[in-house]
Order: structure tokens, then sequence, then C-alpha cells
């Protein structure tokens, strides 16, 4: 078995997903068959944040790929030899 | 039918039956809340993928065998590798 800190990484990553998945469902497919008064809506954001979220993450996502991918090229730049 | 054409077919069968549900297209009258469960039907499957991925990523990482005997079965090879090109002229 992997040990230290590969297990509680992975772990914690495990978790971290289901937490998401799980609210992420109740928020998009329970949530619309509450009565608006329930007490459940309280834990979540109003049900536009359900698009917004997600969008913003992406947009975060994309550019970090593209912060990484852009100083990786930048450091392997060679200069041009001179014949 | 290639599978190309196969999974189009089937992607543009899921897509009109999500815009005829979340649209109300063909003017069913479905109560409100079926329409607002279904309309982020895209964007939560897609965000259900990424936590599969993200999950099953975190377990195998989590689940990984270390193979002591095959790490220093290897690193043995590696010494004796070495030895073997240095006694023919190679400097390592």
């Amino acid at each position: 078995m992997a040990t230290g800190v590969d297990q509680a990484v992975g772990m914690s990553l495990v978790v971290f997903s289901l937490l998401l998945f799980t609210y992420y469902s109740v928020w998009v497919i329970i949530l619309p068959f509450m009565d608006s008064d329930h007490i459940l809506h309280t834990y979540f954001l109003p049900r536009e944040y359900s698009v917004i979220l997600p969008g913003i993450a992406a947009v975060i996502l994309l550019l970090c790929i593209g912060a990484f991918t852009a100083v990786i090229m930048w450091k392997n730049r060679k200069p041009k030899k001179v014949d | 039918m290639t599978k190309l054409l196969e999974w189009l077919l089937g992607v543009s069968l899921v897509l009109a039956a999500w815009a005829v549900v979340s649209f109300d297209l063909l003017e069913q009258r479905l109560p409100q809340s079926y329409r607002e469960a279904a309309w982020p039907m895209p964007l939560y499957l897609l965000v259900s993928f990424g936590c599969y991925s993200l999950g099953t990523v975190g377990y195998r990482v989590a689940t990984f065998n270390d193979c002591d005997e095959a790490s220093a079965e290897l690193l043995g090879q590696i010494q004796e590798a070495k030895q073997d090109l240095r006694k023919k002229g190679l400097k390592i």
C-alpha cells in the first residue's frame, strides 16, 4: 500500500470529490422539488450560482493550464544559433 | 454507420430531449420544478464526470502499491550496468 502523504492526499481527494458531488446533486436535482420554505434551502446559495461557480472554476482551470504551459515554454526557449 | 456518426446521433438525441424538456418546445406545460431541475443537466453531467475523475485519481494514488523488492532489484541492476559500462570504457 502507498504510505504516509500519498494515502492522506489520495483519501482527501476522494472525500472532497464525494462531498462536492453530493452537494452539487442536492443543489441541482433535489432542491427544485422542495417547497421554498423548507429549511434545506438555507444551506444552499441561490440557484444562479450553481451555474456561475462551475463556470468560474473552469475559467480558473484554463488559466492555470495556460500559465503553466507559458512558464514551461518560456523556460525552454533557446537562443537562435548564429551560423 | 461509422462510430463517429453513431456518437453524434446519440449526442444529438440526448440534446434534443434536454432542449424539449428545458425550454418547453412541445408545449407540454410540465411543472416548473421539472424544468428547473432539467435545465442545468449538461453542466451537472460535466461536474459529476469531473468529480468521478478526481475521486478515481485520488483513490488510485492512495492504493498504489510500493514494490520494495522490485525497487531493490532495479537499483542492483543499475549498479551492475554502470560497472559493466565503466569496464568497457564509457565514463559515467
